[in-house]
């Protein structure tokens, strides 16, 4: 990975295009570095649909090689939801391929001129921008299908579907998978507006001819990954629970928990949740001749993911995860796995992150559109309304901030625009704190490394005193950001936590590859970077401590069942990033 | 709580059909047991699971909601739920596990070690997550545990023909009754509204 591919959309004359060396961003990767290009190029104030703005994708530090989970692929820009600095990552084939081309970073700037749309071809040999107005407004799997009689089934498909050309901020940017199926997402924060704004449909990596990526010390490499894999698969939570039921084996424990936002957040439990759990999901998937257990990459050795079929055995989408299940099921009251199934295809192929979009139909449901509950009102709304562009499609396919100003709902779930997920910030106060500082808007991932006691980041914490809750948030946050640069699945992060000698095996394998040595303290010095970097951008772009909140509401009205409210008050919220 | 049934009723059914009961487990079954014991004295000495299995794989707990540090100084009292987990992925699923080093973010809804309560007679709900449905699952079954009528019929039909064809004999309160016969006249032999104890010996 050795070069950057930059293209200017804008050029006069149509795109062009150039090859820089990748210097610095050579030994980088995911949000490192596009979180570093972005901070450094786009002028924070612009209009994230602007030509100002760009959009870096980038691959892991270790994609491309043989080493395990190192598949996930990073996409930057301003945000058009959160108008703050955006990564978003997706599993699936491309990071793996563009790897293998060579690319660091792809930088896709400027805007045409005319309102053609674009596809980007690369191969070992060149870059092909042409335009192609036969793919206007096609959503997903039919564009894949159409692409792949076109550039054949060797190669990895990123696209946007017809929510990204509409420049909706809820647009995804889709990756496909190893069955060529456009079904992995970079979801959150509107990264497909911005591709829609550069009007590139669709870009094709295609690697043929080339090798995987050499370590500088072969047989450490191997020996460190072999390690590497023997943690993740004896491990609990990666080698046995995750395969069997995905992530949606948290749907019962949260709803035991009282933690699972019910119906727009107004209680804690959810009656129909063993309907739509994980292990009820599981069976119903293998019953139908689907999978309970797959990969989103080849590479992968954890399968967290599925296949869920139709009534009739026929494949409907892949199977849903937690966030997804909790978005279309229980926050708008919802507890039938086919409803929710089919909304994830919808999603899929119209081209929409799930979490917002079930957040913004359960806001919806809120302000009186459809009820709670109302499985085939919210199969019609993302259908015949987001997937058709009309002016309510638009507002739900704007993101939940939208919905709920539209409808006049005063419990918007929220913070710096972008949905809150699937876990209680009142239940799990520490995950709250995360949500409000994040400088990605509410996210889940972005405080998800739970190897914080390992890699000894910030020292220990003593959780009983009262800023312990934004101490521990503020670590996680770092060595998630670490963990997001070097591009491996976050899901590594269990046999991290619990064996010591898992996470020796992966900077083993950094090591080795590179050629020099990585300690912890590199680990979360890189991380650290990323996180003054992307809060620099932020400041920039207007936005201050005000803004590092969660909506009163979790303040002022308890959750039932435990009936209690988010308590870490906002001075403590302003020390997360008082790390000196 | 209830400590009686109305209507007592053994099946003998292969081993494989224990994903049949899922959904009952996971929303819960009624056990009869000794109440105003520690958990760890409920499921190692009441329920016959050992000890190291109880540390090593029950890692995430809730009673009543409240997710459990200590298994000995967390009680059972008459009518609690237990809901019982392997370890959880995701930070929440960290956050939930049993002292776990991520446990300060739900101190809210912790479980703080309480005053022992009386002994006697009781029931406990104890709801089973992810592996530990088809582990432990079937000890429970084996066990006996109380259900209404209406409970049963939904099992027996949502089962159909697997649970029909799986089921090798069966007892009703005392008298055997051709497999069959129970699945046909489900409706005329056991009246929605009747608790019941149900034991499971399982084959193959
Ligand atoms: S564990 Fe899941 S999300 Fe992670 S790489 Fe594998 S399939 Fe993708």
């Amino acid at each position: 990975m050795d070069k950057i591919l930059r293209i200017n959309m804008g050029a006069s004359g149509g795109p062009s295009q150039s090859i820089e060396k990748a210097g610095e961003f050579t030994a980088l990767g995911g949000r490192a570095t596009t979180s570093m290009i972005v901070a450094k190029e786009v002028p924070p104030d612009c209009h994230p649909l602007g030509a100002e703005n760009k959009l870096v994708i980038a691959p892991g530090m270790l994609s491309g090689t043989t080493g395990a989970m190192s598949g996930r692929i990073s996409v930057g820009c301003k945000s058009p939801l959160t108008g703050g600095i955006k990564e978003s990552n997706a599993g699936g084939q491309p990071a793996q391929v563009m790897a293998r081309l060579g690319y660091a970073a792809i930088i896709i700037e400027g805007k045409p001129a005319t309102d053609d749309l674009y596809k980007i071809h690369i191969d070992k040999d060149k870059v092909t921008i042409s335009v192609d107005n036969s793919l206007k407004l096609m959503d997903n799997y039919p564009l894949i299908e159409k692409l792949r009689k076109e550039h054949g089934d060797n190669a990895a498909y990123m696209s946007i579907g017809s929510a990204g050309e509409r420049k909706m901020a809820a647009a995804s940017i889709a990756c496909t998978d190893p069955e060529l199926r456009p079904s992995r997402h970079c979801g959150r924060g509107g990264v497909g507006a911005v591709m829609g704004a550069k009007q590139v449909k669709a870009i094709i990596f295609d690697d043929k001819g080339c090798q995987q990526r050499p370590p500088k010390d072969p047989d450490g490499f191997k020996a460190a990954n072999r390690a590497y894999v023997e943690g993740i698969r004896k491990h609990a939570v990666s080698g046995e629970g995750l395969p069997a039921y995905g992530t949606n084996i948290l749907t019962n424990v949260l709803n035991e928990a009282g933690g699972y936002p019910t119906r727009n957040f107004k209680t804690g439990f959810f009656e129909g949740g063993t309907n739509i759990s994980g292990e009820t999901q599981a069976e119903l998937e293998v019953k139908r001749g689907g999978l309970a257990t797959h990969g989103c990459h080849r590479g992968c050795v954890i399968q967290c993911s599925g296949v869920y079929n139709d009534k009739d055995g026929k494949f409907l989408t892949k199977q849903p995860e937690y966030e997804t299940v909790w978005s279309h099921g229980g926050h708008c009251g919802i507890d039938d796995l086919d409803t929710i199934a089919m909304l994830d295809y919808l999603d899929d192929n119209i081209g929409v992150d799930t979490i917002e979009m079930g957040v913004a139909i359960g806001v919806a449901m809120d302000g009186g559109v459809i009820e709670f509950g109302d499985g085939e009102g919210a199969i019609r709304l993302v259908r015949d309304e987001v997937g058709k562009g009309t002016p309510l499609g638009r507002i739900l396919g704007n993101g939940a901030a939208m919905t709920g100003k539209a409808f006049a709902v005063e419990r918007v779930p929220v913070v710096k625009g972008q949905a809150i997920p699937a876990y209680d910030p009142r239940t799990v106060q520490g995950i709250g704190v995360t949500y409000a500082t994040s400088t990605m808007g509410a996210d889940h991932t972005a405080g998800y490394a739970v190897a914080t006691n390992i890699l000894k980041v910030g020292g220990d914490v003593d959780p009983l005193k009262p800023e312990g809750q934004v101490e521990l948030s503020r670590n996680l946050q770092i060595a998630t950001t670490a963990i997001d640069s070097t591009g491996m699945c976050l899901f590594i992060a269990f046999p991290i936590l619990d064996q010591p000698e898992t996470f020796d095996a992966l900077l083993g394998m950094l090591g080795a590859f590179y050629g020099t040595k990585m300690t912890g303290d590199d680990v979360i010095a890189l991380g650290k970077k990323v996180l003054n970097m992307e809060r620099e951008f932020n400041k920039k772009a207007g936005f201050g401590a005000e803004d590092d909140r969660l909506p009163r509401f979790f303040k002022t009205e308890p959750l039932p069942p435990h009936n209690i409210t988010f308590a870490v008050k906002d001075e403590e919220l302003d020390e997360l990033y008082n790390w000196g | 709580m209830q400590t009686s049934a109305n209507l007592q009723l053994q099946l003998t059914l292969n081993s494989v059909l224990i994903s049949e009961f899922y959904p009952l487990l996971q929303r819960g079954v009624w056990l009869p047991v000794t109440t105003g014991c520690s958990v760890m004295n409920l499921l190692n000495s009441q329920l016959g699971i050992a000890e190291v299995y109880v540390q090593d794989r029950i890692t995430t707990l809730f009673l009543d909601g409240k997710a459990i540090d200590e298994l000995t100084s967390a009680y059972i009292e008459d009518g609690s739920t237990l809901a019982l987990s392997t370890a959880m992925p995701g930070l929440v699923g960290s956050t939930m596990r049993r002292g776990g080093h991520l446990a300060a973010m739900r101190g809210e809804i912790t479980c703080h070690p309480s005053q022992a309560v009386a002994t006697g007679a009781g029931t406990v709900k104890i709801k089973l997550f992810n592996m530990l449905m088809k582990e432990i699952g079937p000890l429970l079954l084996e066990r006996g545990i109380f259900l209404s009528g209406a409970e049963l019929i939904t099992l027996l039909t949502a089962g159909g023909a697997s649970l029909r064809n799986g089921c090798d004999s069966v007892i009703l309160d005392g008298f055997p009754l051709p497999c069959a016969e129970l699945f046909e006249q489900l409706p005329t032999r056991v009246n929605p509204q009747q608790m019941m104890l149900l034991k499971v010996i399982w084959q193959g």
